[in-house]
């Protein structure tokens, strides 16, 4: 398989045979390869095998090019329902505090189901919220690095999150900070992991905040979710993903959700939008 | 706005041919390329005229159907290549051409990530930078994708041991 162990100036490998059977090389290359190919007859039946594959691959599908394409498909029909629609994702810069109520869940997951909104967040969600549920019911195991350590909880997270994580300071809202851990990212968003920080209230009400690294620019600046008496609340910017749990009152989430986004979603970097 | 929907019109008949190779299904992929255009027109905002708008297009259907097939997946069904049972066929008659239900089949039995690779670049006809682009992985992954894409492709249409033909002479 070791090809061109001659020193020639234009070294053919594999990858080059590959390229030129997908039509990637300059015409010079191609030039180069076929005259190497009457040499190597071995390399030469690959390529012939390969050229087949994509003969008969263009052939399979080919059709469907031709087909006429439904109406629903047609962008101006689809820019016109768009443009109808209650709000316009256009218009909203990454970090902008838009409050998209969705409602119920069961409002939440017909949407997904329907039109499979927003891969990443939605399971930025789902990660924040099941990690919730799991740790907010220990006593001696809610956290893993405890307040009382929290320059280095504060470190730690921040090395493994890949950014830096200052623990909000939630005393305003009524909330003391217990501490946080490190979870593994949310299945199959090839992110990073997340890091959960708990806090809780006088009356042992506990709230987390759900931080990673931002998605690709692919998520929701700003969702409140609800679901079974837990809310939920999820913002991005370039840089961070927070989401916000807990099963307060209404308004006394949002009042946590707040600060913990004025604390969190700094932007050092506001040039490139307006 | 018009030039956008313009290409983006441009672009739907290969989108809805990339959305039938990986779905095997009209519906569920005019589905898709539904869901697709509805985004990137909502999103509008989002490209960046640098890139192609036909890659952007691609890379969000890419996404919805992975999307889609993992909702409709269990999970644990993703086979690393090395543990694919792949089944030898046997030989087509005519050695040196593949009949194309033959290489039909094939394609079902390909792991996921190798038909996404192979379908953008041979039948979509995407660059190498483009498809990597698309897939959101590095370039030599992408071409070692689909050098065991064409591997396995050959052993499944029953080709991997047909007779050396003569280069040309």
């Amino acid at each position: 398989m070791n090809a061109g162990e001659d020193k020639r100036p234009f070294e053919v490998t594999e990858a080059t045979l590959l390229a030129y059977v997908d039509g990637q090389l300059s015409p010079g290359e191609r030039a180069a390869v076929e005259t190497w190919l009457l040499e190597h007859p071995d390399k030469a039946a690959d390529v012939g095998a390969w050229q087949r594959q994509n003969a008969a691959l263009s052939t399979l599908y080919a059709p469907i090019l031709a087909e006429p394409v439904p109406p629903r498909l047609d962008p101006r029909r689809i820019a016109a329902g768009v443009s109808g629609a209650r709000w316009d994702w256009t218009r909203v810069a990454a970090a902008a505090v838009v409050l998209l109520a969705i409602g119920s869940g069961a409002g939440w997951f017909m949407r997904t189901a329907t039109w499979q909104e927003e891969p990443a967040s939605e399971r930025l969600i789902d990660g924040a919220v099941s990690a919730h549920a799991l740790y907010v019911k220990e006593t001696r195991h809610a956290v893993e690095v405890a307040a009382d350590d929290k320059a280095h909880l504060v470190t730690w997270l921040s090395n493994r999150v890949g950014h830096p994580i200052g623990a909000p300071d939630l005393t305003a809202q009524g909330f003391q900070l217990v501490g946080g851990r490190l979870l593994p990212p949310p299945a199959e968003t090839g992110m990073g992991p997340a890091a959960q920080l708990m806090y809780q209230d006088g009356a042992s009400t506990r709230v987390t905040v759900f931080i990673t690294t931002a998605a690709d620019g692919d998520g929701k600046p700003y969702v409140k979710y609800q679901d079974h008496g837990l809310e939920a609340y999820y913002w991005a910017n370039d840089q961070i993903t927070c989401t916000v749990v807990g099963d307060l009152p209404e308004a006394q989430m949002q009042t946590v959700a707040k600060g913990v986004y004025q604390q969190l979603t700094w932007r050092p970097d506001p040039g490139g939008r307006s | 706005m018009s030039d956008f929907l313009d290409e983006i019109e441009a672009a739907v008949p290969a989108l809805r041919r990339y959305a039938r190779a990986l779905t095997r299904d009209i519906d569920r992929a005019d589905d898709l390329v539904q869901d697709c255009l509805e985004r990137a027109i909502r999103k509008r905002a989002l490209w960046r005229p640098t890139a192609p708008l036909q890659a952007w297009l691609f890379r969000m259907l890419l996404n919805l159907y992975r999307n889609d097939l993992r909702s409709r997946r269990r999970r644990g069904d993703h086979v690393p290549y090395d543990e694919m049972p792949i089944e030898p066929s046997t030989p087509p008659a005519q050695p040196g051409r593949l009949a194309l239900a033959e290489v039909d089949r094939a394609m079902v039995q390909l792991a996921d990530d190798q038909r996404e690779a192979l379908l953008l670049v041979v039948v979509e006809g995407q660059s190498y930078a483009d498809a990597a682009n698309i897939l959101e992985i590095p370039i030599g992954t992408l071409m070692s994708r689909l050098g065991r894409a064409r591997a396995a492709l050959r052993v499944l249409t029953g080709t991997a041991d047909e007779p050396r033909l003569r280069s040309v002479k």
